[in-house]
């Protein structure tokens, strides 16, 4: 089977579901994005996204956590898989590479 | 970070309407969760952008992500061989849609002229149908506005003598009241009877064709009124009923024309008491004026009596009446009011026709309602369903000819998966998609040749645009069409098996290709009826036209007698006998090809007392027989020098035959209450249409009648002068009274109108049918020499000449015309012997008939495929062959 290739929507949505930690579940992620991005993201682009990471098997979930304020019901929280945490490593170690080829004098240049 | 204060009761929640969606439609095992988000997120989004901002948001959210938007991921996923889930894609996914589309469209516009030929041929067929199905439902409306009109009856007479029955909706005058009178169940009854008058308001004279009627008539029609009421329309022998358009012309008005006087007949003055709107196309009773029953025959008096008979007679059943009991309890209404002395074996039944049925099943047959226009809506019927089948015919060949090219597609989708019934469905979708092209391009032209329909056929059919019902009756003729023109496709191709697809060539099956031929077959023999028809009715509509009648139809005139004009004969003929133009005159009670008038009281030396003969009778002047060029077999012409005369009878030779004198002159006769003489004998002639066989006539003599015509014979090419003439004399003597005129000859022609319209009908049709068989024709020879054209090649390498390799083409589908010639000539033959059964005279069929339209079709035939023979015999062999 070919290599699981993260998207950049789905490396950022990955990331949010790791920062989030316990409490990763659909709303919340569109809206940290939304906050801490500054990127409007769709609700229901998110919600696909979350389904083709679960399909990926680079999250997986479980319902959990109902609250009031959503009228009692059941959230579905994710949890990043292993395989979801060497891709998101995977990723970074790839960008930082990058990062080290671009010769120091360079990055001083760019106020970096 | 800030949590969110959830719903709120200080703001309105998101539509109900999309709660009640993403409730109803969330992807299985996700309502939960997916309600909770949006709600959490819809109090984020009020937040952030205000309420109405939210409710929008939220709503496309729920839009975005229903079903079928979204697909389901189904508990039990299917896999893959490698055990990783599969992403199936349904067959009716927005993808495969659009795909399906696409390939369609490529498909119509790879090959053009195919594409063309097979949107030409439907479009063809189907714009013909749709003429003639707005044709058949005109046909099928007419009379069928009255409100009532389920219980709304004609009463007709059957007359039984000698065995034979003839039955016909003339009835006594007084029937529709006696009826009435006796019979609790008729609620409303009327007599009816159309009759032209002259009415005159100062200067201006006008004829008018109307009809005198009951004064239930408008209770019983639904004849809507502008002016006046129902019931006081025509129950005042002093009042009379107008139309919009006899108001307009003498009133400006309807408002205007209330109450005005007008002049009737010059004979007494009426009162318009009513004004109603103008009959409309759909009715069959059309009349421009009402005149009171009563006054009627107070003019007519033979109406008052009961042996005499011409009116129709309406009645309106109680709303709980049976008509099958009503009509047996009239049955033997009459026999009451008929003298019994009249002599038995000449009996008289009544029958009831439902009203909106006589139009269209005016004749009789054994005394029952029978045929009529009925037959020719059938007939038209079937042709229109004739031309859409040879139509779809077509679009199958053609598809099934080019399978060949998309079987490799079909190959492919099955391969990767595709169903056989996704497939079937994908072919009909195609077929939908080109008859909804033909569709639209047929309905263009129907309504742009609607005007000459109309002018050919006599009616005003509009393009139904707002009803309903047309437009379910375009759906399903899209839907019909699409199914029978794709369903050989797809059951065909779809059933392919993609392994010989695509292994090697396509190899058609020896059924396919009969199935194919059979199509060719099948198209030809309508195409074979069609021409045989077209050949037989023009036939006999030019034999009934040009047949020797007997007598000489041309240069003859005849107008009505109007006001004195009958007392005032002798001084009318002496004027006018020294004008220019004028080279005879005489007078008739009944014009020459009417003569319709039966005489009830035959009565002759020797006659079979038990039986009663209806001879037709036609008083008439001096000098009848001269310029009709009557043949008198024996004796003499009526003569000024015997003034015995008019007590003497000329009989024609079938009344001669039905008396059974072996010398008849001399010997007495009785008809019309005259005890005579038969003084002459005259050569059958034809009294009215051909249709009829010659009837018995008895002519008699009486130059003083004050009701009948004055017949006028003009001098060869003198038509104008003698028109002049007669108009100066006419006026100088009655100048209260329009002149008009008919002229004998135009009015026999006008008894074959409707074979006339029928004629150019199936003349239109045969030529289509026969140009969209051989559309089909031509797209079927050009594929084959497509497919042929290595063989082509090879065989001209060999040395084939280019006569040889047309003839081998040409060949294969000249045989299939030559069977279906075969096959279509026994049953043309059986079709129009059966329509030419309907004239007394008639044509026989000769043999040549199916000659010429054989050879017709197979010319046709000929042209269309040799073309593309010819075509691909020419190709260089070289190229044809170069890629092997």
């Amino acid at each position: 089977m070919k290599r699981a290739f993260l998207g950049e929507l789905e490396e950022v949505v990955l990331l949010t579901v790791a920062a989030l930690q316990v409490s990763a579940y659909c709303a919340l992620i569109t809206q940290t994005i939304d906050q801490q991005m500054a990127r409007s993201i769709s609700f229901p682009t998110v919600h696909t996204t979350l389904q083709r990471l679960e399909e990926k098997s680079l999250v997986s979930s479980q319902m959990g956590g109902a609250t009031a304020e959503r009228g009692g019901r059941q959230k579905r929280l994710f949890t990043v898989t292993t395989a979801g945490q060497r891709a998101l490593i995977e990723c970074r170690q790839m960008r930082s590479q990058l990062w080290q080829q671009i010769p120091t004098p360079v990055l001083q240049l760019w106020g970096a | 970070m800030g949590r969110l204060s959830g719903r709120n009761d200080r703001h309105p929640g998101p539509p109900k309407w999309a709660e009640w969606l993403l409730n109803r439609f969330s992807p299985t095992g996700m309502e939960d969760e997916l309600q909770g988000d949006l709600l959490e997120m819809y109090a984020y989004w009020v937040k952030i952008g205000g309420i109405s901002k939210a409710q929008w948001w939220y709503c496309l959210a729920v839009l975005r992500l229903i079903r079928p938007f979204t697909y389901s991921q189904p508990e039990g996923h299917r896999t893959d061989r490698t055990g990783g889930p599969v992403r199936t894609t349904s067959n009716l996914s927005p993808t495969m849609i659009r795909n399906y589309v696409l390939i369609a469209w490529r498909t119509l516009t790879h090959n053009k002229a195919f594409s063309a030929i097979n949107i030409l041929g439907l479009a063809l067929g189907m714009g013909c149908s749709l003429l003639i199905w707005l044709w058949v439902q005109d046909e099928r409306s007419i009379d069928s506005f009255h409100a009532n009109r389920d219980r709304l009856y004609s009463v007709y007479e059957r007359v039984f003598s000698e065995g034979k029955v003839q039955a016909g909706h003339w009835t006594p005058g007084l029937l529709a009241q006696e009826l009435k009178r006796t019979v609790p169940e008729v609620k409303y009854a009327c007599s009816y009877r159309q009759h032209a008058a002259t009415f005159q308001v100062g200067d201006k004279i006008v004829d008018i064709e109307g009809a005198s009627a009951g004064e239930d008539f408008f209770t019983m029609f639904s004849f809507p009124l502008l002016q006046g009421t129902a019931r006081a329309a025509l129950n005042d022998p002093t009042k009379i009923a107008i139309s919009r358009k006899m108001a307009t012309i003498f009133f400006g008005s309807p408002q205007a024309a209330m109450g005005k006087i007008v002049r009737y007949n010059n004979r007494r003055d009426l009162m318009i008491s009513t004004v109603f709107e103008n009959p409309p196309v759909t009715s069959s009773l059309q009349f421009d004026f009402l005149s009171n029953w009563k006054a009627h025959t107070q003019d007519v008096d033979w109406l008052q009596t009961w042996i005499n008979r011409s009116p129709a007679t309406f009645i309106d059943l109680q709303d709980n009446a049976d008509p099958v009991k009503v009509e047996a309890k009239l049955k033997d209404f009459l026999k009451a009011y008929l003298h019994e002395g009249d002599g038995g074996g000449f009996h008289v039944e009544l029958g009831l026709q439902r009203f909106d049925q006589m139009y269209l099943h005016s004749t009789f047959k054994d005394g029952q309602p029978d045929g009529g226009r009925i037959g020719y809506v059938r007939i038209f019927s079937f042709v229109a369903l004739f031309l859409l089948l040879i139509a779809c015919i077509n679009f199958m060949n053609l598809a099934t000819a080019r399978s060949a090219k998309r079987a490799k597609e079909v190959g492919i989708r099955k391969t990767i998966g595709a169903l056989r019934f996704w497939l079937g469905v994908q072919f009909v979708g195609e077929a939908m998609l080109v008859t909804f092209l033909a569709l639209l391009v047929a309905l263009v032209a129907v309504a742009l040749l609607l005007p000459s329909f109309n002018e050919l056929t006599r009616k005003q059919i509009n393009l139904p645009l707002l009803q309903p019902l047309f437009w379910v009756g375009i759906a399903s003729l899209l839907v019909i069409t699409g199914l029978v023109a794709g369903s050989y496709p797809a059951l065909f191709l779809s059933a392919l098996q993609p392994i010989k697809v695509l292994k090697g060539t396509l190899r058609f099956s020896p059924q396919a290709q009969l199935f194919r031929r059979g199509l060719v077959v099948f198209q030809f023999v309508l195409s074979m009826l069609m021409i045989i028809g077209t050949i037989i009715v023009s036939q006999q509509i030019h034999y009934v036209q040009t047949k020797n009648l007997g007598y000489d139809r041309e240069n003859l005139i005849y107008f009505q007698v109007v006001g004195d004009l009958g007392t005032k004969y002798e001084a009318f003929k002496q004027q006018l006998a020294s004008m220019p133009g004028i080279q005879a005159i005489s007078r008739v009670t009944s014009a020459p090809s009417q003569m319709g008038a039966h005489a009830y009281d035959i009565d002759w030396a020797g006659k079979n007392p038990n039986t009663r003969e209806v001879f037709i009778h036609n008083t008439v002047g001096h000098g009848f027989l001269a310029m009709m060029k009557l043949q008198l077999l024996q004796g003499r012409d009526f003569s000024p020098l015997f003034p015995t005369d008019s007590n003497a009878f000329i009989i024609n030779e079938s009344a001669l035959k039905q008396i059974g004198y072996k010398e008849p002159l001399g010997k007495p006769l009785t008809a019309l209450g005259r005890h005579g003489t038969i003084i002459g004998v005259v050569k059958d002639f034809h009294i009215r249409s051909l249709h009829e066989p010659i009837e018995p006539l008895v002519l008699l003599f009486h130059e003083e009648l004050d009701w009948g015509k004055f017949l006028v014979k003009t001098k060869p090419g003198q038509t104008r002068q003698a028109l002049a003439s007669l108009e100066k004399v006419f006026k100088q003597m009655e100048p209260q009274f329009p002149f008009t005129y008919y002229f004998v000859d135009e009015q026999y022609q006008k008894l074959y109108q409707s074979e006339q319209v029928i004629n150019q009908l199936t003349t239109i049709f045969a030529l289509l049918t026969i140009f969209i068989s051989c559309l089909g024709l031509l797209g079927l020879a050009s594929f084959t020499a497509e497919q042929r054209t290595k063989e082509i090649g090879v065989r001209k390498v060999l040395g084939a000449s280019v006569a040889s390799v047309v003839t081998l083409l040409a060949s294969d589908f000249l045989k299939l015309v030559a069977l279906a010639i075969v096959v279509a000539s026994p049953l043309g033959w059986y079709v129009m012997n059966r329509w030419l059964s309907d004239f007394a005279y008639r044509i026989e069929i000769s043999g040549w008939v199916f000659l010429l339209a054989g050879l017709l079709a197979m010319g046709v035939a000929l042209l269309t495929i040799s073309f593309q023979s010819i075509k691909a015999a020419l190709l260089d062999p070289v190229k044809s062959l170069r890629s092997e």
